[in-house]
């Protein structure tokens, strides 16, 4: 494992006890929060590859506005205690993982190179379409809410 | 070389494999909808690091999912924000158990 190998190892392992705070925390504020750190770790793994673009989406759109919301209305409504975690389903969700780690790690043996990382200028020309539908997709969902939680009588 | 010979692409396997987990334990274990919201949020960052081994075969795609995992997030926040909304005011709550079965009345 050489050094790279390594930060990306240690903020992933951040990543997933950021996300283990979550199931174990009792509050939905302080879960709110230790997801918007999981998100960060995230973001660092795609710094630690130099994918900068990524970085400034997962910044801005998960942790600035995703989160951010996530984090208010949990705060709203943060008097409510998690159910504690059946160990039958703990146990199976191991089980499962290991299998996961054996084979990733004695299949996956080849190491990411990330190549030609200045090519997030032609996205937005070669996925023009995508992206203008994306967006109608977005107005589209946020005119109905807005109609669904207008015609709901208080 | 420090520590075991385990390659990057499958540190990051293991890493959004582990993530992925927790959140379906997070989701399963849910009592009320601001956590499955926050579940579902950690489902999507394990996905994004997934996409990482796309960028070394074909980045513009993988900033094209990229992006579209971004728009779907925003777009399940803005749903299931409504969801929590209407539930709160026909059932005076967001406990998971006072929806008992989807879907509309007969």
């Amino acid at each position: 494992m050489n050094i790279d190998t390594l930060i990306i190892a240690v903020a992933g392992l951040f990543a997933v006890a950021s996300s283990v705070g979550v199931l174990l925390t009792k509050d939905n504020f302080y879960a709110a929060l230790y997801m918007s750190v999981t998100m960060l770790f995230v973001a660092a793994i795609y710094a630690a590859f130099n994918i900068q673009p990524v970085v400034v989406i997962i910044a801005l759109i998960f942790v600035g506005a995703v989160g951010i919301v996530t984090v208010a209305i949990a705060a709203t409504y943060r008097a409510r205690v998690s159910r504690k975690v059946n160990i039958f389903w703990v146990v199976p969700v191991i089980v499962v993982f290991a299998i996961l780690a054996f084979a990733y790690t004695s299949l996956a043996v080849e190491s990411i190179e990330v190549v030609n990382p200045g090519v997030f200028a032609a996205v937005a020309t070669d996925y023009f379409f995508v992206i203008a539908f994306l967006f109608a997709l977005v107005v589209l969902m946020m005119l109905s809410a807005i109609k669904l939680a207008r015609r709901v009588d208080l | 070389m420090i520590g075991p010979d385990i390659s990057n692409l499958a540190v990051i396997l293991i890493t959004s494999g582990a993530i992925l987990l927790v959140a379906y334990l997070t989701a399963i274990s849910a009592k009320d909808v601001i956590r499955l919201l926050i579940s579902l949020e950690l489902m999507f960052a394990a996905v994004f690091l997934a996409i990482i081994p796309l960028f070394s075969i074909n980045p513009p795609m993988a900033y094209a999912v990229a992006i579209i995992t971004a728009f779907t997030s925003s777009t399940e926040l803005l749903v299931l924000v409504t969801a929590i909304i209407l539930l709160d005011r026909r059932k005076k709550g967001i406990g998971v158990d006072k929806v008992a079965v989807g879907g509309d009345s007969l």
